[in-house]
């Protein structure tokens, strides 16, 4: 891994966990500075609050009032180190458990109240 | 046998294009009021559809990422959110008339009225959506969709005036109804060329896992089954110029489009048709639903794959399941299907560029497709194609005001 | 020992000026390392690419394009800088400021 450019190669990419799973992409990257040292690439954010941001406030806003029309208060976003960068290709392969994170929310409260309730949505492959 | 299976990506995604409600409702209503003149604007498209195809193809296989993936990475969110929007709307207006499509051949074998059938049908297609993989979906359309050769023997029948029918696939200016040719020229193309079909071609070469050795294939697919595709479509406009013309009939009603094949083929025409327009409008009702769920999915970064049971994609799953029921609705409602496929064509047409031109940007881009990047001939057919595009979004409000009838 | 933090999309996009306070440009892109000095996989930044597009990156970099776009970019007097971390001042990551004036910093062919 030499040389990346953040803005054309590290975020919007797809993110994977260490099983290989699909976990979404990198909505927002944080860079921590400190005088004197170079800026630091620290946290990969994901979440559609700060993907809505980056489109503009008034996006902000719908995304706030989506959210509040089915009573959430907060959004499930994750932060997580960018330390935790195993590999960066076509795939960015972060070592966490797509389980634990707090941005697959939706996902798992589909995939457990919603989908696999219903006949012939679980196991592996069709 | 996997031979067959990939050639049934171009031969599926092209009847979804081709042979659905509507390229059948423009191309009928092209025949009636303008004989065979609009036959080069089916050229046109079907050449353009074959293009992008070949190209999103090329890309999928090359850079082992969808159109709609690369959309998102390579032009950011904040541009992303356009194309994402205007797929969408428009998508969701032509699946709520193809829905319509399948719900008016039903009217017409049981009697029963269409309003009836749209949730039956959504059930259905989600039914095959859920327990289906990407090849049960892709290559049961695609041997059912074989039928709608029957349009081909319908104008064969008729004995088509052949060279009249070769001068109208080159361009040529009405004589009569400036506004209302132009307008079902731009409806023919908003039919022909539809974004939910590139984009749900460049998801099933992800879903057929092809790769750099699949580029022939790829272009074999996509050139065969458009040449398919809309040569049945021309042939709906010829019969539809040997049958309505002559006697004057303007297409208002999908019950006329019927006598398409019914006129050639009397008793088993009308079956035909019946058959033809539910199965390719059922197909394509199916396409549409998975293009939208891949566009949402492939752009937010969810697991996705028709190939994965519903629990481990449930954001994908639960997205084509909503969409489906959300589009029945029009027809629930009552909405009359050939109205809402007529302003759904044109709305598509407009919705062109924003899916057209970033594909120029990245099918020359050295960094994903390497040495398959466009040559010359590819640039320039595409950048044809985007000027064209670009023409039918200004002249699209304009000739719906003026030429809708 | 002041750590800020600034999300990347607020950087991108942000006019810069020079040591004169003269406007040269947008930041364009931002290179990024693996630090070597430090323990595990900590990238820093260590360069800035600043030129007139907001985000040269939504052309991408196909050769053909990337041609096309050189020669116009060339023509229109278009010109793009490569600053080095240490000649980029964030200490206000709104106003991002070169601590050299613009023919001292070093440019993209």
């Amino acid at each position: 891994m030499g040389a990346v450019q953040l803005s054309h190669e590290v975020i919007d990419t797809q993110l994977v966990d260490r099983h290989q799973e699909k976990i979404g992409r990198i909505d927002e990257l944080l860079i921590e500075l400190e005088d004197g040292k170079p800026p630091r690439v620290a946290t990969i954010v994901i979440g559609g609050a700060a993907r809505a941001r980056r489109v503009g406030r008034w996006m902000l806003a719908c995304h706030r009032a989506v959210h509040a029309l089915f009573g959430q208060r907060e959004e499930h976003a994750s932060h997580v180190p960018f330390g935790a960068v195993r590999c960066i290709a076509d795939t960015i392969e972060i070592d966490v458990d797509g389980d634990t994170l707090d941005s697959m929310h939706l996902e798992h409260w589909l995939a457990t109240r919603v989908i696999c309730p219903i006949p012939g949505a679980s196991g592996e492959r069709k | 046998m996997k031979k067959w299976g990939e050639l049934a990506l171009g031969v599926v995604t092209s009847i979804g294009g081709f042979l659905e409600v509507g390229s059948i409702a423009t191309s009928a209503q092209g025949g009636a009021e303008f004989g065979y003149q609009l036959a080069w604007v089916l050229l046109l498209g079907t050449l353009s559809l074959a293009m992008l195809m070949e190209m999103t193809g090329r890309l999928a296989a090359v850079s082992k990422r969808t159109y709609a993936d690369l959309l998102r990475e390579r032009f950011g969110y904040r541009f992303f959110v356009l194309p994402l929007v205007a797929v969408f709307v428009v998508s969701l207006l032509v699946l709520a008339s193809e829905i319509g499509g399948v719900a008016i051949a039903l009217q017409m074998a049981t009697g029963v009225a269409f309003r009836w059938w749209a949730i039956p049908i959504a059930l259905l297609g989600w039914l095959l959506l859920w327990r289906g993989n990407f090849s049960i979906v892709e290559q049961g359309t695609a041997m059912l969709g074989l039928v709608a050769i029957s349009f081909a023997v319908g104008a064969l029948v008729l004995h088509p005036t052949w060279p009249t029918l070769g001068r109208a696939l080159l361009p040529s200016l009405p004589s009569h109804d400036r506004a209302r040719y132009w307008y079902i020229a731009i409806s023919i193309l908003g039919a022909s060329i539809s974004p939910y079909l590139y984009l749900f071609y460049s998801a099933g070469a992800i879903e057929d896992e092809w790769t750099i050795e699949h580029l022939s294939v790829n272009r074999v697919t996509a050139v065969f089954g458009n040449v398919f595709g809309g040569g049945l479509a021309i042939a709906a406009l010829v019969t539809a110029a040997l049958v309505f013309a002559p006697r004057e009939i303007k297409v208002d009603r999908y019950e006329q489009i019927a006598l398409l094949l019914a006129t050639p083929l009397g008793r088993a025409g009308f079956v035909f048709f019946v058959m033809t327009l539910f199965i390719t409008c059922f197909g394509a009702t199916l396409e549409i639903v998975l293009a939208m769920a891949y566009l949402l999915a492939q752009g937010f970064g969810w697991n996705w794959s028709e190939n994965l049971k519903p629990g481990k994609d449930a954001r994908f799953s639960t997205s084509y399941t909503v969409l489906l029921l959300l589009a029945a609705l029009p027809i629930v409602l009552g909405m009359d299907p050939l109205s809402l496929t007529n302003i759904s064509m044109v709305v598509t047409a407009a919705s062109l560029p924003v899916t057209v031109i970033p594909l120029f940007v990245l099918m020359n881009d050295g960094d994903l497709l390497d040495t398959h990047v466009n040559g010359w001939p590819s640039n320039l057919a595409l950048v044809v194609i985007a000027l064209i595009s670009i023409v039918l979004l200004v002249a699209a409000l304009p000739l719906q005001l003026l030429g809708g009838g | 020992m002041s750590g800020r933090t600034v999300a990347l999309s607020d950087l991108l996009g942000r006019p810069v000026r020079d040591a004169d306070g003269r406007k040269i440009g947008r930041i364009e892109e931002l290179h990024a390392e693996i630090a070597l000095e430090r323990e595990g996989n900590d990238y820093v930044v260590t360069r800035f690419s600043v030129g007139h597009f907001k985000s040269f990156d939504v052309i991408a970099s196909g050769n053909f394009v990337q041609q096309l776009v050189r020669r116009i970019a060339r023509a229109t007097g278009y010109r793009r800088y490569e600053i080095p971390w240490d000649l980029m001042d964030l200490s206000d990551p709104a106003h991002p400021r070169a601590l050299r004036r613009e023919d001292e910093l070093p440019r993209t062919r």
